[in-house]
């Protein structure tokens, strides 16, 4: 189990000059499910995406183990840190296998082959997810659950300690999103990956997340684990809702019920 | 917009082709001063072989006012037919469509007369829009500008093998067929004019009589019906309308692209939305682009002539370059 | 390689790679039987026999000079035009996800042949500055179709309709510059136009064949970026790729080949469009095939103008053959799409 320490310095970012991140601070917990909640258009996918490398921030510093990511060279940094993004490409009739073989490039050198340690990893990869079956299967024909299960065996394969996730339970059924939201907390508790990921509710995020950071107008309201930060008062503040809160009966972690105008708060 | 400032926008458009028409009938390889045109017109006299000239730059000049009307206000039916911006008779593959049955008809049928001409073009032509239109409907969001400017270009592409394999085994064709191909009005004369306007004059009382009715579809045709329009009997008379004026100026002066596409657009952008303005000023817009085009083509081409055809090409495709860029990018 | 209860896997892996490999031998074969037709047949026939030994150098009357300046030449530029414009298309393909992304529907051959038929006509230029001008006008078109299609917003449906809009517009350039050359005869016209293998000489195929060995070989060895690359720009980063270097280095080599070809043998119609399409079809799709591509080019070509010469009662040139066989494949794909719901962009 790799320790390893992330964090985003005074970050603010932005597309074509429109600030949508201004100034955040803050240290992923290493190890552990952390996941990154607010309004649309709040900016949390864009902190993520900075964390990604996929934004240059316009000022401050996505920090890995005392560096900055921009110092890495490309692969190396690929080997250390993976993303899932929210809508990535699936190259037309591509059997499951060979698209999860292309996450192992940051590992392969000009002209060679896949090697042994190379089918090993996916090999892996494709047993935690559990879809060792369908490896000779064209990802076309899959459903949209096993298509993402598919995509994080990619991730999987890249075998990087930190792993980013653009709200990979968007789309899916949700019978789906429980099953990938366990298969990652299988993933964090085996093999002790760090994920930070993106997720639009609350109440999944509230349950599967070791940690949070709540993002409203490109600032970071506040952070922490859920059971200390969930509160009506945050749901007003980052979401402009109205709820109450009380505890899921199964994991025991806060869970919010809207109110709206019609109801009534008991 | 107010009604006086419209009016003088039209009388500045009307301007413009006395304008065209002067420098038509007084540039070319031969140039004559602008005084001496106004003499011969008004049977002063002059230098009689500028007289000659002239007399042979009329019908020219005519023909061109004529065929740029039917190509502008075609473009206009076509676009509010389709509710697509780049909905144009070339990007339709009339031109296309109308070449490979005039080809064929020459080659096979040893057609040679003007009025043949017509007839094969505004089949070709009416077969292959329908047929360009028909592939670009399919799938749920309908014609979109990208699909039907692809399956325009894909039957343009096949019809031009296909010319190109008809022409070639035939040498007597090949030279009837070769300033055809790519769109001139250098040899209209006054028989050209005479059959041409019956056929022009029903497309156009068509187009004025459908202006409503376009102007509701332009709603929608949800919208449209529920204002009592019948949706399909206006498109059928739009297409027929605008296929009649393309096929028959294409089916004597040969394809001519971008005018339909150009002029309709840059009149919505003078005169806003209502086809009640923008359908005449088509008319008039297209015969003023398409009589300088012809001009341009004369003085670029010296000593030869550049043929309208690729002068309206090499102007509209920046237009056409334009609209795409201005186009949403969930319209495409 | 693999733990045996996954041993399935590892055949299946097995599997895809001997496809690969049968496939890229029968091409090879095909193309090596049209070659021998080429070399044979024609007005006069030669056996096999008298060809090797005039390609040894030996004098045959007659069949020296046909072989030697007719047959050879029309055969190796077929061959290398072929590869090129099948490896180019292929990688525009590729990169910009989507068939019709191919340089001769938006506009970048059309460019090439344009700045070609200039230099030749107009400049009387020759050899190999004019595929350097061209290689220049081809990377201008590739770059202005491409700021361009940033209006509100990039998107690859704007990219190919404003390449449409180009590639009318680079054609007008082209029927203007034959006018001006008092060339407009129909074969002339139809070589700048559509393509055409009459009448190449053998001086211009040393250059071809660097530039298509050379820049061959470069995509090949980027084609590990290719395959990353088609995953969405978002996960290549991820996955380590320089994607901006990676685009420009495949955008490159891609145009470098199609205007080293186009200017010796016209823009071959359709090849680019085709060529990437049928390899994947018969190879397996979510590949990067950017060899078997080039061989079906090839094949294409050679297959085309043997088509052209003899089946048809007139001699045509390849060009039209290939036309006439991209446009119904272009259809089908168009309707496919359709169907499917897919958006361009």
């Amino acid at each position: 189990m790799n320790e390893h320490l992330l964090a985003a310095e005074g970050i603010v970012a932005g597309y074509d000059k429109k600030v949508i991140i201004d100034g955040i601070d803050l240290v992923i917990p290493s190890n552990k499910i952390s996941v990154i909640i607010g309004a649309n258009g709040c900016g949390k996918s864009t902190l993520l995406k900075t964390f990604a490398r996929l934004i240059k921030p316009t000022s401050g510093d996505i920090v890995l183990d005392g560096k900055q990511i921009s110092s890495y060279p490309s692969k190396s940094l690929a080997q250390k840190l993976g993303l899932l993004p929210q809508s990535p490409v699936v190259p037309e009739g591509i059997t499951v296998f060979d698209l999860i073989c292309r996450g192992r490039f940051p590992y392969r050198t000009m002209m060679k082959g896949m090697n042994k340690a190379d089918f090993e990893a996916v090999e892996e990869a494709m047993e935690i997810m559990g879809i060792t079956e369908l490896a000779n299967r064209s990802v076309d024909e899959l459903s949209g659950g096993q298509r993402q299960r598919v995509w994080i065996a990619l991730a999987l394969a890249q075998q990087t300690d930190i792993l980013l996730l653009d709200e990979p339970t968007t789309f899916l059924d949700i019978a789906y999103q429980v099953e990938i939201l366990d298969l990652l907390t299988k993933l964090n508790q085996e093999r002790g990956t760090t994920i930070v990921m993106v997720l639009h509710d609350i109440n999944l995020s509230a349950r599967y997340a070791d940690y949070l950071f709540a993002v409203a107008k490109g600032e970071l309201i506040v952070q922490g684990t859920p059971q200390e930060i969930i509160s009506s008062e945050l749901m007003k503040e980052v979401f402009s809702l109205d709820c109450q809160v009380i505890e899921d009966p199964v994991a025991g972690s806060p869970l919010i019920v809207p109110i709206g105008k019609y109801h009534q708060a008991t | 917009m107010k009604i006086r400032k419209k009016l003088v926008l039209f009388i500045a458009i009307l301007a413009a082709i006395l304008f065209c028409v002067l420098l038509s009938l007084a540039w070319g390889s031969r140039s004559i001063p602008f005084a001496e045109i106004i003499d011969i017109l008004t049977g002063k006299g002059g230098d009689s072989f500028n007289v000659d000239v002239v007399r042979t730059r009329i019908p020219r000049t005519i023909f061109g006012i004529l065929a740029g009307a039917a190509l502008g206000v075609s473009g206009a039916l076509m676009q509010s037919i389709t509710r697509n911006p780049i909905a144009d008779p070339s990007i339709l593959g009339v031109n296309t469509g109308a070449s490979l049955f005039v080809v064929c008809g020459i080659a096979f049928f040893n057609i040679n007369l003007p009025q043949q001409y017509i007839w094969f073009a505004l089949v070709g032509g009416s077969l292959t829009s329908a047929f360009v239109y028909a592939v670009a409907s399919i799938g749920g969001e309908g014609a979109t500008p990208l699909k039907l400017a692809l399956s325009g270009a894909a039957v343009s592409m096949a019809f031009g093998s296909l010319v190109s394999t008809v022409m070639l085994p035939k040498s007597n064709v090949m030279d009837d067929f070769r300033f055809w191909q790519v769109g001139s009005i250098g040899g209209a004369g006054w028989d050209d004019i005479k059959i041409i306007v019956p056929y022009l004059l029903f497309g156009f009382v068509i187009a004025i009589c459908l202006v409503p009715s376009l102007n509701s579809l332009a709603l929608g045709d949800e919208m449209a019906t529920s204002l009592g329009v019948n949706t399909k009997l206006t498109r059928g008379l739009g297409a027929l309308a605008g296929v009649l004026l393309c096929g028959a100026t294409t089916a004597l002066a040969g394809p001519i692209g971008f005018v339909g596409l150009m002029i309709p657009h840059f009149m919505r952008s003078l005169f806003g939305p209502d086809l009640k303005y923008i359908m005449p000023m088509s008319a008039f817009g297209g015969a003023c682009l398409l009589v300088i085009s012809d001009v341009m083509g004369r003085l670029a081409g010296s000593p030869g002539e550049l043929e309208v055809g690729i002068v309206t090409a090499f102007l509209g495709a920046p237009v056409f370059i334009m609209v795409a860029r201005k186009a949403k990018v969930k319209s495409l | 390689m693999m733990s045996n209860k996954n041993a399935f896997i590892w055949e299946g892996y097995q599997k895809r790679r001997r496809r690969v490999a049968v496939i890229t031998t029968v091409l090879i074969i095909l193309i090596a039987l049209c070659a021998v037709v080429m070399m044979t047949f024609g007005n006069t026939v030669y056996s096999l026999d008298t060809v090797f030994r005039v390609l040894k150098g030996e004098e045959i009357k007659g069949a020296t000079f046909t072989i030697k300046t007719l047959r050879l030449p029309r055969l190796l530029v077929g061959l290398l035009s072929g590869l090129a414009f099948g490896v180019a298309g292929n990688t525009f393909q590729t990169l910009l996800r989507n068939d019709l992304a191919s340089p001769d529907i938006i506009g970048v051959t059309s460019g090439s042949s344009a700045a070609a038929v200039f230099c030749i006509l107009i400049l009387h230029m020759s050899g190999t500055a004019v595929s350097v001008i061209s290689l220049l006008a081809g990377l201008l078109v590739a770059g202005v179709i491409y700021f361009l299609s940033f209006g509100k917003g990039f998107s690859k449906g704007r990219l190919i309709l404003i390449g449409i809009g180009a590639q009318a517009m680079l054609n007008a350039v082209t029927s203007f510059v034959l006018l001006k050359g008092s060339e407009y005869d129909v074969p002339t016209a139809l070589r700048w136009m559509n393509g055409s293998l009459n009448g190449v000489k053998l001086d211009r195929v040393p250059g071809l064949l660097v530039t298509v060995v050379t820049m061959t070989i470069a995509i090949v060895m980027l084609g590990r970026y290719l395959q990353i690359l088609q995953l969405g720009d978002d996960s290549a980063i991820t996955l380590g790729v320089k994607v901006q270097v990676a685009y420009i280095g495949l955008i490159f080599a891609s145009v470098f080949l199609i205007a080293f070809a186009t200017s010796v043998s016209g823009p071959i119609a359709s090849v680019a469009f085709l060529s990437g399409p049928i390899a994947s079809r018969l190879i397996g799709k979510g590949r990067v095939n950017t060899l078997p591509a080039g061989l079906v080019g090839a094949l294409l070509v050679l297959a085309s103008d043997l088509i052209g010469q003899f089946a048809l009662g007139t001699r045509y040139p390849v060009g039209v053959i290939t036309g006439i066989l991209g446009a119904p494949y272009m259809l089908f794909l168009l309707v496919r799409m359709n169907k499917k719901g897919e958006s361009v962009s």
